[in-house]
């Protein structure tokens, strides 16, 4: 049986349901037709909406060297994970179209036509299939990080729901990406150096992605959106992969990465590159984009035949 | 690898193995282009069966699957004209897994009782698959036909573009009368034509598509003979394995 619409007399009432609202105290549960905040609708949608438009964009990254797949083993198994991409943007579409604030149609549309954002590393080219195995290995896991930690608290309760989905599948692409790193690193001269210049590319950007120093005011944190600042997140992330590449013989490409007091400390990041995927100017934002929407241009015939179709059988 | 496989079997695998392959290969390419995100998933599972297929078929001819997939000369294969070719817009993708599918299924059905070890049973698994990709194919054209007059015509350009390409699917193998004699399948390739040209016209009729049925063929010589399509589809099929064969992936 649905629970009745919940509604708050202020942001004071709801940040109370938040932090304690729910049984015996716990965090409270957002749901979909309770009355909502709007600075929360619209702070949780944005941010569903950015996570959507990163699995599906992740997706038109990976999909480049799905192809040229050296097995076709290896074609269905990529060929699985980016369909898992692709699912797991719909589902949030889904979850992001239910707020009432843009349609499916809407949301991908402001993506195809430049207006909305997606994660810093779906701006950059797959240009070896090395590439496509760093992204299985560091981005795939930087991604679980992240959404791990925004299921942890998660307060909306559509999101939280399918992220456990998510984070089950994510999981074990990561560990698909482990094994296809072992075979690389366990591999002939030619593949370990293939993996050294990926590296070399997706190391940076990977460690980009959990974003800069979380702000002290920040809004996803207090509404329980996300549970950990980003700066600890990024932290945890470079003390299990610096060793873990290290241990497979591979160089982090930061020569002031050190090891201090028992920590793994990086050299200062550059943020511009992160900042410029943001204005979808990164280095392949262009391509990509322009892939996806001269797709969903070429494609419309589908759609409002099948539209038409459907309003034919109605009438 | 079947060590006892005469070598009539083999031709006759090898063209069904090719041509999975190549289709498997070519609706792969879509992954993340489908002209809805529920097309998109649907179509992918499409391509992982039929690279699943290729994969049981190729077994029964090789112990290096991806080698002998990737890696052979083009006059080795025996794929037909309709699986390699391109069909870089959806209108030819969906009308082409449509002629394709409907044709496969009398494929694995006529191989069912095959004299070839455990044929049988991989053919019970892809039947049942294939029910679900002739399904997919067949309510989405109908609904197309229910459509717009767009639509409508997109979806006759590629009937006319691939028909004829499609006839190509029952060029026999040289072998296919042994084959027969052998038990490895059942009907010969002109009788399974016989069968899909009454389906696949019935499903046209039925829908209200204008067509023609082609007076040529594709020019393949018992599958021997490559599309103009192939190498490009080659080039990128081998384009990682091939720098460096020796090495594991």
């Amino acid at each position: 049986m649905m629970s009745p619409a919940k509604s708050w007399s202020d942001l004071e009432e709801f940040q109370a349901f938040i932090d304690h609202g729910g049984p015996q105290q716990s965090p409270g549960i957002v749901e979909a037709g309770d009355d909502m905040p709007e600075e929360y609708r619209n702070e949780v949608f944005r941010f569903i909406e950015f996570h959507a438009n990163s699995e599906m964009m992740g997706g038109l990254t990976e999909r480049d060297w799905i192809p040229r797949a050296p097995g076709l083993r290896l074609k269905q198994i990529f060929l699985a994970k980016t369909q898992d991409e692709i699912g797991h943007a719909h589902l949030l579409y889904m979850v992001a179209a239910d707020m009432g604030i843009k349609s499916r149609r809407e949301i991908l549309e402001d993506l195809f036509d430049g207006r909305s954002r997606f994660h810093n590393v779906f701006h950059y080219q797959a240009v070896t299939w090395a590439d496509q195995i760093a992204i299985a290995f560091l981005v795939d896991a930087a991604a679980f990080a992240s959404q791990r930690a925004v299921f942890a608290e998660c307060s909306y309760g559509p999101y939280k729901r399918v992220l456990k989905r998510i984070i089950a599948e994510e999981g074990f692409h990561m560990r698909h990406g482990e094994e296809m790193l072992l075979r690389l690193s366990n591999g002939t001269d030619l593949q370990r150096e293939m993996f050294q210049a990926a590296l070399d590319r997706w190391w940076w950007p990977s460690v980009q992605l959990f974003g800069p120093d979380s702000p002290p005011d920040d809004n996803l944190l207090r509404w329980k959106i996300k549970s950990e600042r980003n700066e600890v997140l990024r932290h945890a992330y470079v003390q299990k992969y610096v060793p873990l590449l290290h241990g497979y013989g591979f160089e982090i490409p930061d020569p002031d990465l050190r090891h201090e007091d028992g920590q793994w400390l990086m050299g200062d990041i550059d943020w511009e590159p992160l900042k410029a995927t943001m204005r979808n100017g990164g280095p392949d934002s262009a391509r990509r984009i322009e892939t996806a929407a001269r797709n969903w241009a070429d494609t419309a015939w589908v759609r409002e035949s099948l539209d038409a179709a459907i309003a034919r059988r109605a009438a | 690898m079947s060590p006892n496989l005469s070598p009539a079997a083999r031709d006759v695998l090898l063209a069904f193995a090719d041509d999975e392959h190549m289709i498997g290969a070519r609706h792969a390419a879509w992954i993340g282009l489908g002209p809805f995100l529920e097309e998109d998933l649907a179509f992918c599972s499409i391509a992982q069966d039929e690279l699943g297929h290729a994969i049981s078929l190729y077994e029964y001819l090789t112990n290096d699957v991806d080698h002998f997939a990737l890696l052979r000369s083009p006059d080795e294969y025996r794929s037909s004209w309709l699986a390699e070719w391109p069909c870089h817009q959806w209108n030819e993708s969906l009308v082409r897994h449509w002629l394709y599918d409907h044709a496969e299924a009398l494929r694995w059905s006529n191989v069912e009782h095959s004299s070839v070890d455990g044929l049988g049973m991989l053919a019970a698994r892809a039947e049942r698959e294939e029910s679900f990709h002739r399904d997919h194919a067949e309510m989405y054209l109908s609904r197309i036909a229910d459509g717009d007059d767009q639509g409508r015509q997109m979806i006759e350009q590629a009937i006319a573009e691939l028909l004829p390409v499609a006839l190509g699917l029952w060029d026999p193998v040289a072998a296919e009368p042994d084959a027969i004699a052998e038990g490895v399948m059942a009907a010969s390739s002109a009788e399974l034509e016989a069968r899909w040209s009454a389906a696949v016209t019935a499903d046209l009729d039925r829908w209200g598509f204008a067509y023609s049925w082609p007076t040529e063929r594709p020019a393949q010589s018992g599958r021997t003979v490559r599309s103009c399509h192939f190498p490009e589809l080659q080039a990128s099929l081998q384009e990682v394995i091939a720098l460096d064969p020796t090495a594991t992936w």
